[in-house]
């Protein structure tokens, strides 16, 4: 990712830390369940991308080695008294997931929490995290992108340009660019009609 | 159950202020067209300000995306009423309206969800 997109990207979400907690109250809880059911499936060595406030730290099941990373300062340091308190191994890194610091076939578990739609470059990102999965390593998604019910599709893509200047696009298609980016699907799950979903995949 | 609730209320609300909306901007003998144009303008104003700012209490996509429905069709829909100043003659009868649009929208948004919900793809099963 270019620098000016990097700090783009760290300005924006440097200044959403402190009202993120509020923002994300209902949708916190509504999902809480598919999280905590997604995250049991996580295993071995794992990364989490775009950790924002550490909000879902509660949802990992106890014990995991667990590195979370994120692009902004201003939520990692939102993020530390949470990941001091999680029951295992949980350490913070100040991180772009499109360069990442890791070597190839680091990681056994990748997880993320309604991240790509904010990456810049979500298939170089996708593809960085391929990079340091090992062979066989699966991806865990709980992502919202855009609906193929028009009705909604299209809602979502006159809305993006707006909600872009200060959160998330709402209309990526991340499972395409899942497969953009090499992984092979394992299961999707539609949680709210076909907006937010699951998705796992795996690395061959 | 406080979700379930929430849910109802804030559609009914998105349809009562769109229906309102609608009416004190219309007048009987506009052009049809127009007045569905201007009605779904409106919804969707009103859907977008007040999903901004309930959605982070009830959850941002379960309140856009009925009240997006709600203020685009039921702004056309009040919009088409009020141009042939066909019924709802209160104001009363307005807002009873909008109301009864906005809980039917939800309660078919909670209908289509459950029947897409679950796994779409399961190379697990």
């Amino acid at each position: 990712m270019s620098i000016a997109l990097e700090n783009d990207a760290k300005r924006k979400w440097d200044g959403a830390a402190n009202s993120f907690d509020l923002l994300s109250f209902g949708d916190d809880r509504r999902f809480a369940d598919y999280k905590r059911r997604l995250f049991s499936k996580m295993y071995g060595k794992s990364l989490m991308v775009a950790t924002g406030t550490g909000n879902d730290f509660k949802y990992f099941p106890p014990g995991q080695d667990i590195v979370a990373l994120d692009i902004s300062p201003k939520m990692l340091e939102k993020a530390a008294p949470r990941a001091e308190g999680y029951p295992g191994s949980l350490v913070l890194k100040e991180m772009d997931v499109c360069k990442l610091d890791f070597a190839d076939d680091t990681f056994d578990t990748v997880v993320t929490v309604c991240t790509f739609c904010s990456v810049p470059k979500p298939v170089v990102g996708l593809s960085e995290l391929r990079r340091v999965l090992k062979p066989g390593g699966q991806i865990l998604m709980f992502e919202h992108m855009r609906s193929a019910v028009a009705q909604f599709g299209v809602l979502l893509d006159m809305m993006t340009p707006l909600t872009r200047k200060f959160g998330p696009d709402l209309n990526r298609d991340t499972v395409g660019n899942v497969l953009k980016a090499g992984f092979r699907l394992r299961r999707v799950e539609n949680v709210y009609l076909d907006i937010v979903r699951i998705v796992e995949a795996v690395k061959d | 159950m406080f979700f379930q609730i929430g849910d109802f209320l804030v559609g009914m609300f998105v349809g009562v202020l769109t229906a309102l909306a609608v009416r004190a901007a219309m007048w009987p003998g506009i052009d049809m067209v127009i007045a569905m144009l201007i009605g779904m303008g409106i919804g969707m104003v009103i859907h977008f300000v007040v999903a901004f700012m309930i959605g982070p209490l009830l959850g941002m996509f379960q309140t856009m995306m009925p009240a997006s429905v709600i203020g685009m069709y039921g702004g056309m829909f009040f919009g088409m009423r009020d141009s042939m100043d066909a019924g709802s003659a209160s104001w009363g009868a307005v807002a009873l309206v909008g109301a009864i649009f906005g809980a039917v929208v939800v309660a078919a948004l909670k209908v289509y969800d459950r029947a897409l919900r679950g796994p779409t793809l399961d190379m697990e099963a």
